[in-house]
């Protein structure tokens, strides 16, 4: 078992006792957004709140996989010039000031490739960053980010879609170790009124391939989304809702979302 | 030409989310089958021939022979394709594929237009649903191709996001596919995207390469000496190029957008001088412009069907093996070609195929008069009208407009909301 696995097990069985939903919480930040500096604010805040897992986007120009409400926000995150480096050692300090904690790093392929993706997984590695989610690498294409990820203790975390065809998402799901980030529906991200039917049955036959825990994204907005997740999956991941919120009223909308979904 | 698996050497391939994986897959499998199908290729050559007005003449122009003293130069008429463009060869053959994969809705992006034209009136024809992706700076530029888009029936979408160009357009159409695959083909305009795409578009351009053998044969005995075509996203040229690739005697010119001028967000120059980096975007490897980050940069062109920040990966891959050599064409250049054609042969070409010419003209006088040259005219130029006439700053044009304004009864209702993006 994978040490982000094993944190998140362990994390799991601690939050049965808690007055939250026993399942962990993932939220998304976008490196840059609205200033590198506020955004990295937010991201401690949430730190601080207890978040467990905090999913950070380093933004690109073109964000294909997102909604609208995400790709304004890469779009503003860019004119800042946000550079990979900085942003790496800035998410190694905050790993290192919430040691409870772990931090994702998620983006487009472009700027990593730009960056080395052999150098991406090192330097993730020095900075304790637990896992790298690059939605545009297909798994076929992978074989040495796979085996940089694998010498250097950092998960690469694929994603699996209802659209995923069932012999693929079999052999997604068994290669996954650290988690399987389940898409809960077609479309890109922040779609409200997301298809919820058919999810007990999609996350019970991804179960069926791998040990490695789940986490569920994609429009989830609301409590009994997350309820509902509640012996399915291991991890609820909030992204354009949260996003939206702290657009709407800055950190303490943020926050007071995450609390109504019973995440914090 | 065939991919290696999707790839062009290091270029190609598919990198895309895995919620296309499936549509996608659908896509790879349908075109593998149809190509083979000769039912397809002669419904495709029917339509080719019944609906778009093929084969497209090869016209030579012996007033610019004259003019410049050097090469004899033809024209690939593929301006006279219905619709005005060579966009149709491609749109006729995804439409066919939509048929047959029972999808009953497509998505296009478009840049100057011309690919949503043609790809409104071939779902018109087919009888599907049409969605058109468009950056809201080309929707000002070209509106007269929206209003027909619009006209045809289709839904034209302005993307205000980013530079509100062709590439917005394209991450648009993506996110569209992506939530509506089950029922909606995403119908790409050019030589770009994920495999099967690159492939696929110029497998339905090549078209154009093969009348020009066949034409140059017949009209003068041999094959041409070069041929040159404009590169946005590449698909006119693989089209007319492709067919060549075995004749390494036959020199090939791809003429990338100059623009105003060297500095970044300036021009369209991706290939020529090495200005674009390797990259991965928009689901391809390919060549972009992009800065040290990996951010994809603004681009310009007089011509928005060749302000595209990447280019096709098998032009990419050509380029590298240096099997086409590459060139640009400033704005200015253009409009000179532009109206240099159309005072020497009476043909009025679009813009970006200007490019293709304004590369020939400076070389034309270069070459022996038993050198024959072939452009590739990948356009007509009534859709330019108006940045044409800005750019030769013609006096009475603006009256004009005025003038024509002044007949709507609510003309400043109209103004208002041009202005505020609400015309289309």
């Amino acid at each position: 078992m994978s040490t982000l696995s094993e944190f998140i097990r362990a994390r799991s069985q601690a939050q049965q006792t808690s007055e939250r939903l026993p399942l962990l919480a993932m939220t998304h930040v976008i490196y840059g957004y609205p200033t590198v500096e506020a955004s990295l604010a937010w991201m401690r805040r949430l730190l601080e709140q207890g978040i467990e897992l905090l999913e950070v986007q380093f933004p690109f120009s073109d964000p294909v996989a997102d909604g609208p409400t995400i790709v304004a926000a890469c779009h503003r995150a860019v004119e800042n010039q946000p550079q990979m480096g900085d942003c790496l050692q800035q998410l190694g300090q905050l790993q290192r000031d919430f040691p409870r904690s772990r931090i994702l790093l998620m983006g487009y392929l472009n700027p990593f490739y730009r960056f080395g993706l052999t150098r991406l997984v090192q330097d993730a590695a020095a900075q304790g960053i637990a896992g790298l989610i690059i939605p545009d690498l297909p798994m076929e294409r992978a074989g040495q980010f796979r085996r940089d990820c694998a010498g250097h203790g950092v998960e690469p975390i694929w994603l699996v879609t209802p659209a995923t065809p069932a012999e693929r998402l079999a052999s997604i799901a068994r290669q996954a170790t650290g988690m399987l980030y389940c898409v809960s529906r077609s479309g890109v991200t922040g779609q409200k009124d997301g298809a919820q039917q058919a999810l007990a049955e999609y996350l019970s036959t991804i179960r069926q391939h791998t040990d490695a825990p789940l986490a569920v994204g994609f429009g989830i907005r609301r409590r009994e989304q997350v309820e509902a997740l509640v012996g399915q999956a291991d991890i609820a991941i909030v992204g354009s809702a949260l996003l939206e919120a702290y657009n709407a009223g800055g950190q303490e909308a943020g926050l007071a979302l995450l609390a109504s979904l019973g995440m914090i | 030409m065939m991919s290696d698996n999707g790839y062009y050497g290091q270029y190609g391939g598919s990198y895309i989310p895995e919620i296309l994986y499936t549509s996608q897959q659908q896509v790879q499998q349908a075109f593998d089958e149809a190509r083979n199908d000769p039912a397809f290729i002669q419904a495709l050559e029917q339509q080719w021939q019944q609906y778009s007005g093929r084969p497209t003449p090869l016209t030579f122009c012996a007033n610019l022979t004259e003019h410049f003293g050097g090469a004899q130069i033809y024209l690939k008429r593929e301006d006279l394709n219905h619709s005005g463009a060579h966009k149709m060869n491609n749109v006729i053959g995804q439409g066919l594929l939509v048929k047959r994969m029972g999808k009953k809705r497509v998505i296009a992006e478009t840049g100057a237009g011309q690919h949503g034209i043609a790809t409104a009136l071939v779902a018109a024809r087919l009888g599907l649903e049409c969605t058109i992706y468009m950056g809201a700076k080309d929707v000002a530029r070209q509106y007269p191709n929206v209003f027909w888009m619009r006209q045809l029936g289709a839904t034209v979408i302005p993307v205000t996001t980013g530079s509100q160009t062709l590439r917005d357009a394209l991450d648009e159409a993506l996110r569209d596919w992506s939530g509506s695959y089950a029922d909606s083909h995403y119908l790409i305009g050019t030589s770009c995207g994920c495999a099967p795409f690159p492939e696929m578009v110029s497998f339905f351009q090549s078209v154009i390469g093969r009348e020009v053998r066949q034409q140059s044969l017949a009209q003068f005995g041999a094959l041409p000496d070069r041929l040159y075509a404009c590169v946005g996203g590449g698909s006119n040229a693989c089209g007319l190029f492709l067919p060549f690739m075995d004749e390494a005697q036959v020199e090939k010119v791809g003429v990338e957008a100059g623009g105003k001028g060297m500095a970044l967000g300036e021009h369209s120059i991706r290939l020529s001088h090495d200005l674009g980096q390797p990259g991965i975007a928009q689901g391809f490897a390919s060549i972009f412009l992009q800065d040290d980050q990996g951010q994809l940069q603004e681009t310009h062109s007089i011509a928005a069907g060749l302000d595209y920040v990447g280019v096709s990966p098998i032009i990419a891959h050509l380029a590298e093996q240096g099997q086409l050599r590459m060139t640009y064409a400033s704005d200015q250049e253009v409009v000179d070609a532009c109206t240099l054609l159309l005072k020497k042969e009476g043909i009025i070409p679009a813009l970006e195929s200007s490019h293709a010419l304004a590369a020939a003209f400076r070389e034309a006088g270069t070459l022996s008069p038993q050198q024959r040259i072939v452009i590739n005219l990948s356009g007509r130029g009534d859709k330019d009208i108006f940045n044409v006439a800005r750019a030769v700053q013609d006096a009475e044009f603006p009256q004009f407009l005025r003038s024509y304004l002044s007949e709507y009864p609510d003309n400043l209702q109209l103004a208002s909301d041009a202005g505020q993006g609400r015309a289309v």
